[in-house]
C-alpha cells in the first residue's frame, strides 16, 4: 500500500477532476455541482488549452472530465483530442444522451475511458432520478460503444431506490461489455435538498457493504472506503486523495480539494491564470488539508482502513471538517443489534 | 549463463508512464491498477527505462555516485526489474 508515500507528498497530482461546464441536458435531483444551465465565467477553448498544458507540464497522468454535461461544450470532442496529444488519459463521466455515431468515432482512443450515468436498471427507476427518456438515450449510446469495443463503465450513485437493482445494474452492463462503478451520493450540490429522500439508511450500507465483498469486480472510486472491508483493501487507497492525489477544477478554472468541497473556504485559486503546479505545492487551503486528521477516528479498530472516510460528507452534514464520515462502518454496524458490542 | 543485469535494456511498457518523486519512482497503468510506488530515492532516474541502458550501467552510474556495494545494488535491482517486469510495467529486450 502506497499510503506513507502518498502522505510523503507527491510533486503533482496523479488525476485532476475537471468540470467543464455547468450546462446540462438533463436535470438529475441529484447533480453535486447544481447543473443546468452554462454560467457566465466559463473557461474558453483558449483558456482549455492552456489549462491542458498546465497539467501536461505538471506530468498529471489523468483527467476525470465531468459537469454538467461535458459534451455541451461545442469545443469538448477537440479539448480532449488535445489532451490525448499531450498522453493525457482522460475518463469522460457523461449521461452519454449527446453522443452519436460521429462523437463515438472520435472518442474512440486508447486513452478514453467513459463512465456513463445510469442511476436504475429500468427506464422507471433511472428516469425517476435523471429524466424522462435519459434510460433509453444512454441505453442507445451504450450500444454504440459496444460496437466500438470501448472502455466503458455504467456509474450508479447509490440510493435507497436503486440499492435493490444493483445486482440487476451489474448483469445489465455485462451484457452491453461495460463495468459496473458505484459511487456515493454526497449531500452537495442539488444533492443536499435530496440527501434525506435518496441516502441510504445505515441498515442498507452495511448490506451494500457485504454485496460490494461479493463483487470485488465492482469498483467505486474512492467513494466508499468508509465501508471498505479487509476484501477490497487491496483494489485502493484506503483514505481520501483530496489534495494528496487528486484535486478539482471547476467550470469557471477554480481549484479544490474535491468536487464536493466546492465552497469558497476550500477555493485554492484559480487556473489557468496561476499554475495548477503551483497551487498544488503552495497553497495554504491544500496544504492544511493534508493535515487534516480525523482524531476521534483515531482509536477506532477500522481506521486503518478508511482514515475517518470522507471529509466532504462529514463537512456538509456537520459544516465542519475533522468529524468522522457519519457512513462510517462502524457506526452502521453500531446500530444493528445483532452486531452491537461486534469486533468489527 | 546468461546475463540479465548485462544485456538487457528496459522500456516502459505500452500505456505506462512515469514520474519522478521524491520516495523515488511512480508508475501509472492507465489499464488499471492506476499507480505504483518504487521506493527507490535518487537512485533511479526515469531515463533509465528509455531502453538504452543496462542494469549494470545503472550500477556504474550510481556507484560514481554513491559508495554502495556493487553486488548487493545488482541483486536488488535485478530483483526490482524483474519485478517490474512481471507487473506489465516496463519490457526488457536484449541490447545491441
Amino acid at each position: 500500500m502506497g499510503n506513507r508515500y502518498v502522505e510523503m507528498g507527491l510533486s503533482a497530482p496523479v488525476n485532476v477532476t475537471w468540470e467543464m461546464t455547468f450546462a446540462c441536458n438533463l436535470n438529475c435531483v441529484h447533480c453535486l455541482s447544481d447543473s443546468g444551465k452554462k454560467r457566465a465565467g466559463e473557461l474558453t477553448t483558449r483558456e482549455c488549452v492552456r489549462v491542458i498544458d498546465d497539467l501536461s507540464s505538471s506530468r498529471v497522468f489523468q483527467l476525470n472530465i465531468g459537469g454538467g454535461e461535458p459534451f455541451t461544450r461545442p469545443d469538448f470532442l477537440d479539448l480532449m483530442e488535445y489532451a490525448h496529444q499531450k498522453e493525457i488519459v482522460t475518463c469522460i463521466s457523461t449521461n452519454a444522451t449527446l453522443i452519436d455515431e460521429e462523437a463515438a468515432r472520435r472518442l474512440d482512443h486508447r486513452l478514453v475511458y467513459l463512465q456513463v450515468s445510469l442511476d436504475g436498471a429500468t427506464a422507471e427507476s433511472n428516469d425517476a432520478i435523471r429524466g424522462k427518456g435519459s434510460y433509453n438515450k444512454a441505453l442507445k449510446a451504450l450500444e454504440l460503444l459496444r460496437k466500438r469495443n470501448m472502455a466503458v463503465s455504467i456509474n450508479t450513485v447509490l440510493t435507497r431506490f436503486n440499492f435493490v437493482e444493483l445486482d440487476q445494474l451489474t448483469r445489465l452492463a455485462a451484457s452491453l461489455g461495460a463495468k459496473s462503478r458505484v459511487s456515493r451520493l454526497r449531500p452537495s450540490g442539488r444533492g443536499k435538498d435530496s440527501w434525506s429522500r435518496l441516502n441510504v439508511s445505515k441498515e442498507e450500507m452495511v448490506e451494500f457493504s457485504d454485496w460490494l465483498n461479493r463483487n470485488l469486480d465492482v469498483s467505486t472510486g474512492d467513494s466508499f472506503f468508509s465501508v471498505t472491508t479487509e476484501e477490497r483493501r487491496a483494489l485502493g487507497l484506503n483514505m481520501c486523495g483530496a489534495c494528496k492525489l487528486t484535486c478539482c477544477v471547476s467550470p469557471l478554472g477554480e481549484v479544490f480539494p474535491c468536487a464536493f468541497l466546492q465552497e469558497p473556504e476550500f477555493r485554492a485559486g484559480k487556473v489557468p491564470d496561476d499554475s495548477l503546479g503551483a497551487l498544488w505545492d503552495q497553497s495554504s487551503v491544500f496544504q492544511s488539508f493534508r493535515l487534516l486528521e480525523i482524531k476521534s477516528c483515531g482509536s477506532c479498530p477500522r481506521f486503518d482502513l478508511c482514515h475517518g472516510g470522507c471529509p466532504a460528507v462529514a463537512y456538509h452534514t456537520q459544516r465542519r471538517l475533522g468529524t468522522p464520515d457519519p457512513g462510517c462502518l462502524a457506526s452502521c454496524v453500531s446500530v444493528k443489534s445483532d452486531w452491537t458490542n461486534a469486533d468489527v | 549463463m546468461h546475463n540479465y543485469a548485462g544485456s538487457r535494456s528496459f522500456r516502459l511498457a505500452e500505456g505506462i508512464q512515469l514520474r519522478r518523486e521524491k520516495f523515488g519512482l511512480l508508475f501509472y497503468n492507465y489499464r488499471g491498477p492506476r499507480i505504483y510506488f518504487v521506493p527507490s530515492g535518487n537512485l533511479i532516474g526515469d531515463n533509465f527505462f528509455d531502453g538504452r541502458k543496462t542494469i549494470e550501467q545503472l550500477v556504474a552510474d550510481i556507484r560514481r555516485e554513491h559508495d554502495l556495494p556493487g553486488k548487493e545494488l545488482r541483486l536488488r535491482l535485478e530483483s526490482l526489474v524483474r519485478l517490474l517486469e512481471y507487473k506489465g510495467l516496463i519490457n526488457g529486450q536484449p541490447l545491441c
